[in-house]
């Protein structure tokens, strides 16, 4: 404010160019100003989808697909099933299995999931299997991604994308720049709280969908019985709150409450039959 | 690298399926003989001891301590390290065993790959695999369908409430 007072005291002094400077000036503020309004907005579903396929091939430029087809489906059913249970049931969901040792599972906006073999060769049943698509899921339901870049270095090309000022199509090297902050997310990390709440609702939409909801706690359990030096755990251990504080967390929270759904299968034989069949 | 994680393979087979690992009491907790809250309670094991992971019944472990068996909650327990590496079986090797793929894009990028943290910010996209994940993609109708083949039933459940700060 005080540079556009100086700026226009300064016009005035120089009459000719009074009109062009402090005109400059006010458009710059008036945008200023949208930004702060388009800030406070939601992008829109079309533009979260267009950001999440972004991330998505980003992810997949760094860990390609396994070569299974019989298991993506699989996981696409497990996952699309546990989605039809939420809140956004009719996302464009894509869930996939990454050939990586790397122990980790990610979401990106509007509807991705992806899980290492190195974790999914670590599970049981079918049941931890949907509690880590539903924790994965959770992220996408409420947004943690999107929250993460606007309180970033990013939030001006997010407020751009909420003031629809961004042009999806087309390359926009904006969007670029958005796809990218997006991927790093998946090195730094989420905030801690949003790791939780994704716990508590993960065993919830497990139960939801009719699986044993203890999955999620079991998979959990495992992880932490692998020696920590492990280099497959590294990002995981980076970017996670520990196993200790999650199991410390959802233990007195799921009972007595899920008590009423704990005998609800885990389907271990359907899993160890897809897991060891080969292509 | 590959032989390591061969002989460990070989091992968690030789160890068996998934039973048999080795766990420490995090609280002191009831042994019951069933995996039931209202169950005969056999004995109080103490904290930190001993006992060995049969399996697993929703939040239940059937555990042995000394030549006693019963159920423990499951998150009274903690594995020890390296417990888990005993539940390698058939699946993860045949999972490892999987050839990188060819179909799904893995061909045009340069560079090497992985979820390291310089990997990532340095990722470039991979339209090819992109595509194929969304061959891959399951709709309602299948969802449903898969879901009733497994007896999976929906449930009305309340998601739970976070701890008050």
């Amino acid at each position: 404010m005080k540079a556009i007072i100086l700026v226009v005291a300064l016009g005035l002094s120089v009459p000719a160019q009074a009109f062009d400077f402090g005109n400059i000036d006010l458009e710059k503020a008036v945008k200023t100003m949208q930004k702060i309004k388009h800030a406070k907005e939601d992008v829109s579903e079309p533009q979260e989808i267009e950001l999440g396929s972004g991330i998505a091939s980003s992810l997949l430029g760094a860990a390609p697909l396994l070569d299974h087809p019989e298991l993506q489906r699989y996981v696409n059913r497990v996952g699309r099933w546990i989605a039809l249970q939420s809140e956004r049931p009719d996302l464009p969901w894509h869930f996939g299995v990454l050939d990586d040792a790397d122990i980790n599972a990610f979401a990106a906006p509007g509807g991705y999931v992806f899980i290492t073999k190195g974790l999914l060769a670590r599970m049981n049943s079918e049941a931890e299997l949907a509690g880590v698509l539903a924790h994965e899921i959770s992220h996408v339901l409420r947004k943690h991604h999107l929250q993460a870049l606007k309180k970033g270095a990013r939030r001006e090309l997010m407020a751009d994308l909420a003031g629809e000022a961004i042009k999806s199509k087309g390359g926009d090297e904006r969007l670029r720049k958005l796809v990218s902050a997006g991927t790093e997310l998946y090195a730094r990390g989420l905030d801690k709280e949003d790791e939780f709440e994704s716990d508590r609702m993960g065993v919830v939409l497990a139960a939801r969908a009719g699986y044993d909801p203890y999955g999620l706690p079991a998979v959990l359990q495992t992880l932490q019985s692998i020696n920590p030096t492990d280099s497959n755990l590294a990002l995981m251990f980076k970017t996670h709150p520990g196993f200790d504080k999650r199991l410390e967390l959802l233990g007195p929270l799921m009972s007595p409450a899920l008590d009423d759904w704990e005998r609800q299968p885990d389907l271990n034989q359907r899993f160890a039959t897809v897991i060891g069949n080969r292509k | 690298m590959m032989k390591m994680l061969m002989l460990c393979m070989a091992l968690g087979f030789a160890a068996g399926a998934w039973a048999q690992e080795e766990a420490y009491v995090v609280r002191e907790t009831e042994l019951k003989a069933k995996p039931y809250s209202d169950a005969q309670t056999l004995f109080m094991l103490p904290a930190r001891s001993k006992v060995i992971v049969l399996q697993r019944r929703a939040s239940w472990n059937q555990v042995k301590s000394g030549t006693t068996t019963g159920w423990v909650k499951m998150l009274s327990l903690q594995l020890a390290r390296g417990a888990a590496q005993h539940r390698s079986d058939s699946g993860l090797r045949s999972l490892f065993n999987v050839a990188r793929t060819g179909g799904s894009g893995a061909t045009v990028t340069t560079g090497v790959r992985g979820l390291s943290e310089e990997q990532l910010t340095h990722a470039q996209p991979n339209p090819e695999a992109l595509d194929a994940l969304e061959r891959y993609a399951s709709d309602r109708r299948a969802a449903e369908r898969f879901a009733a083949q497994g007896k999976l039933q929906a449930q009305r459940v309340d998601y739970l409430a976070g701890e008050k700060k």
